[in-house]
């Protein structure tokens, strides 16, 4: 369950998408086909990329 | 699985579960140090993991097999063991010319500039072909430009065997025309006998030093 405090919800939100995107990403270096590639860089990279996105756009928007 | 690959994987994992232990605790962020643990976990490390999956995934992309991990490549790939040296791509293969684990983009490289980029542009949409599109007859597929004699003279620009080929200086402009891409290498009378697969089953086939 995600934390009643913005700053922490922000962050298990930006982790949770993170972690989605890493497994994505270990599961296709096992699995070594065409498809396992775009995959990654599609589908991997994306959940990567706005869970690093919310992490630092929550470190700019904290108040205090 | 190569021990760069399993290197990469479980740095993944462990990133992960890093991350996962962020997302069940995240009053650790309260604390000077568990700001820095946040940086790390939820910016550094998912990138650096991010960043050498790429590099693997693009090193594992150039290999043969994964060209030929397609069905409708698969005469391409049977083609590199036909026996007859006058085969190009076989003659490259069978005799080490070309890297064997990397044949195929060792020659469909395009070796200019951003030419990596291009050519796994040119892979996603194979991809998509492959997976949503209609497929092509392996006879029918084409190359997206004339081969570029700049690929060949990646290697050959410089051999003894190239420049003082006698073909090759037998007419004074035949070695210009050859470096300026104005006489294909791959032109009739030449080195004009590439991927035949509309003959494999005529071909006769090397079985490899195993």
């Amino acid at each position: 369950m995600f934390s009643a405090e913005p700053m922490q919800k922000r962050l298990q939100i930006s982790g949770t998408l993170l972690i989605v995107g890493l497994v994505i990403e270990a599961l296709c270096l096992l699995s070594k086909g065409p498809i396992a590639f775009v995959i990654f860089v599609s589908i991997g990279g994306l959940f990567i990329a706005v869970g690093v996105a919310v992490y630092l756009l929550s470190l700019v928007t904290h108040q205090g | 699985m190569p021990h760069a690959t399993a290197l990469i994987v479980a740095l993944t994992v462990f990133s992960a579960a890093l991350v996962a232990l962020l997302v069940v605790r995240p009053s650790i962020t309260a604390t000077r140090s568990g700001k820095i643990l946040a940086f790390a976990v939820l910016f550094l490390l998912p990138l650096l993991s991010a960043a050498m999956g790429v590099s693997d995934e693009m090193d594992h992309s150039k290999t043969t097999t994964f060209c030929l991990s397609c069905h409708t490549m698969e005469s391409y790939g049977k083609s590199l063991y036909i026996d007859d040296p006058n085969h190009l791509p076989a003659a490259h293969f069978q005799n080490h010319r070309v890297p064997a684990e990397e044949a195929c983009y060792t020659c469909h490289a395009d070796y200019a500039m951003f030419g990596t980029m291009k050519v796994k542009l040119h892979g996603l949409r194979h991809v998509y072909v492959y997976y949503l599109g209609t497929l092509p007859k392996p006879e029918d597929i084409k190359l997206y430009e004339p081969f570029n004699n700049r690929e060949c003279l990646h290697c050959h620009l410089g051999a003894r065997s190239f420049e003082e080929g006698a073909v090759h200086n037998a007419d004074p402009a035949t070695m210009p025309a050859i470096k300026a891409n104005t006489l294909s290498c791959v032109s009739s009378g030449c080195h004009d006998v590439v991927h035949d697969i509309a003959h494999l089953h005529d071909a006769k086939f090397w079985q490899g030093s195993n």
